[in-house]
């Protein structure tokens, strides 16, 4: 008795994809299409003419979008392990069902609900280095203050030729910069973003925490495995799907971060080493209004990120058959 | 600073103490570890709240006192116990804060213009991925598993690409500067309906069957049996939709350019460049913003945390 219900289907499918349809699939294509022509804001159609690859040649060409790349990576490489182990760590503390666990469980997540925007502006005075009070600890323990958010210098650039003493250290182009590390500035708006996340990775992998079968390691515990051998050999690797679910959710959030940078250094920092490839797009598309070439910049940023949004799309379709 | 530091030894203190009376053998190595567990939780969650008692401590000092170098944390009045002082400049700087919207407004329309924003979005997803998720769980039609799987593969897209020909689609409807050009692009959710239909499919067939025998209609089925079942799953899409339609930022500073149109966020970013807004009043501002979604989270925790773990679960 197979029954087709397609009529019904329709109708209950309707609304869902005409929102999809007009704002999810037309616009992808429509932003293909545009990514190929000189559209500058105020046009009107008939100066609008397709430039072939131009975009794209100029945007590849452009040491701005080479930077913006650079500086996205350096924001990835320091933001992912940082806030991932910090979150392992908190998770693992916490986990005890005790009344002081969860009284540590509502801090360390306080920062996930508050809103970006609010908590970027209190950061800003945070860093600011005449009366914020890092700057205030810096100096009452007798070091150099920092400039934070006005920094240009990449940290290990600093590092290096501060405290190590060297000549100098390699700090551009593509590589230099990722060898200088992100800019102070950037780093200061890691760490705002680390303080913020760590609350979500500790509740995503308290949930897998939850899920592993604590027999294995009450069973490690009989034969002897000391705390350290069970959480080495039991469960981290049981953890690792949630480790591997978080690190592209990371990975997919670190080339989408637009947000703390747009209100902690609006005009993209100093020497542009906040800019990240997202920044440099809403600047091309926004602020000087060539549309064409911002599309150009948005779906070269599609294909850097398509790699780990396809192992995204793989996990997700792995739990649609195995749910 | 020395009161603040005195209250820290006694809470310290009482950390220890707690630690002492529950470690089930005093100076063995699980209480060490216990007790350095708690150390480093301690140290950590004095770390994380710091910002934000920097920010409220912030709110109520005078301007003269948000800019001194080297800074205070306690506003001066409070540290020398001036009550009348100290409430009459929080009056003054939450006052004027409020008040900083242009033409005469006040932050409430930016709250205003946020929760009908994010309220709408919210009750539009569920209703529209309630209806999707059922059909694609549910119902029988030719080609469903391949419309999933294309409908799954948008999420592919970064929403960023977006931005561009959606604003170029909402100028020619005429719609920018509205609640349609906040709300409309929003109104469905590839996620949602994944994570609903996922869901529906946990719904036993048998109780389709036994309904279809009473006389149900597919829709009578899917209001009266399959959502009472789903609150969970509606409860965690709708607290994740609400927060990031809440927190969006990109958009509607695009989308949008009167004053009378700006949501909560578009309007504190704009106190923060438009001009010289004193420190104190702009973290007046950010606590004020931050309050509602702080006090529902103290209210609905376990919803908060369950809902965002689920996410994490369901992918």
């Amino acid at each position: 008795m197979k029954r087709q219900e397609t009529t019904l289907a329709t109708l209950y499918l309707a609304p869902a994809g005409l929102v999809l349809l007009v704002f999810w699939f037309a616009p992808a294509v429509a932003s293909l299409v545009v990514s190929f022509t000189n559209w500058e804001g105020a046009d009107t159609l008939d100066i609008v003419g397709g430039v072939g690859w131009r975009n794209y040649a100029r945007t590849l060409g452009d040491e701005r979008f080479t930077a913006a790349l650079a500086n996205t990576i350096n924001y990835a490489l320091w933001s992912i392990p940082i806030t991932m182990s910090l979150g392992l760590g908190a998770a693992l503390l916490v986990q005890r069902k005790t009344a002081g666990a969860s009284i540590f469980r509502t801090v360390f997540f306080l920062p996930y609900v508050t809103t970006w925007v609010a908590v970027s502006i209190a950061w800003q005075y945070f860093f600011d280095p005449e009366t914020g009070p890092l700057n205030h600890l810096l100096r009452s323990m007798g070091f150099e203050p920092l400039r934070w958010l006005a920094e240009p210098r990449g940290v290990i650039e600093m590092f290096a030729t501060g405290p190590l003493g060297l000549e100098s250290w390699p700090n551009t182009g593509f590589f230099g910069r990722i060898a200088a590390g992100p800019s102070l500035a950037m780093a200061s708006i890691i760490g705002t973003t680390i303080w913020r996340d760590v609350g979500f990775f500790m509740v995503v992998f308290l949930a897998g925490l939850a899920n592993i079968d604590p027999g294995y390691a009450e069973a490690a515990m009989i034969d002897g495995a000391s705390a350290h051998q069970r959480l080495r050999r039991i469960t981290l690797p049981l953890l690792a799907p949630t480790t591997y679910f978080l690190l592209i959710i990371a990975l997919i959030g670190a080339f989408r971060v637009f947000v703390p940078i747009m209100v902690m250094t609006p005009d993209g920092g100093p020497a542009k080493s906040t800019a990240t490839l997202v920044f440099y797009m809403y600047e091309k598309g926004f602020v000087q209004w060539k549309l064409g070439l911002g599309s150009a910049v948005g779906y070269l940023l599609f294909m850097i990120i398509l790699i780990p949004t396809l192992a995204q799309a793989r996990l997700f379709g792995r739990r649609v058959h195995y749910d | 600073m020395t009161p603040i530091f005195g209250a820290f030894l006694v809470l310290y203190a009482g950390l220890w103490v707690w630690a002492l009376i529950r470690a089930r053998a005093p100076g063995s190595r699980q209480a060490i570890i216990a007790w350095l567990g708690l150390n480093a939780m301690t140290l950590a969650a004095l770390l994380v709240l710091f910002p934000m008692v920097w920010m409220v401590a912030g709110s109520l000092k005078s301007a003269e006192e948000a800019a001194r170098v080297p800074p205070t944390l306690l506003p001066d009045a409070l540290a020398a116990g001036q009550w009348r002082i100290f409430f009459d400049q929080i009056k003054e700087n939450y006052a004027r804060a409020w008040a900083s919207p242009p033409r005469a407004m006040t932050f409430a329309r930016y709250f205003w213009v946020s929760s009908v924003t994010a309220a709408v979005t919210t009750l539009g997803v569920l209703a529209t991925s309630v209806l999707a998720g059922y059909a694609f769980a549910r119902l029988r039609f030719r080609g469903r598993d391949a419309l999933f799987g294309a409908l799954l593969a948008t999420i592919m897209i970064p929403p960023h690409v977006l931005i561009i020909p959606n604003y170029l689609i909402l100028e020619r409807l005429g719609w920018l500067d509205s609640y349609l050009a906040l709300v409309a692009p929003f109104l469905a959710s590839v996620f949602v309906i994944f994570m609903l239909r996922q869901f529906f499919r946990t719904v036993p067939a048998a109780l389709w069957d036994a309904a279809r025998l009473d006389g149900a209609s597919h829709g009578r089925f899917l209001w009266s049996v399959v959502l009472p079942m789903a609150r969970p799953v509606l409860t965690t899409a709708a607290v994740v939709t609400f927060l990031a339609q809440w927190n969006s930022l990109m958009w509607p500073l695009i989308a949008t350019t009167r004053p009378e149109m700006r949501t909560l966020m578009v309007g504190l970013q704009s106190f923060g460049q438009e001009g010289a807004a004193e420190p104190n009043l702009l973290m007046a501002a950010a606590t004020f913003s931050m309050l509602p979604i702080l006090v529902a989270f103290f209210f609905a925790q376990r919803f908060f945390i369950q809902s965002v773990a689920r996410t994490g679960l369901k992918g």
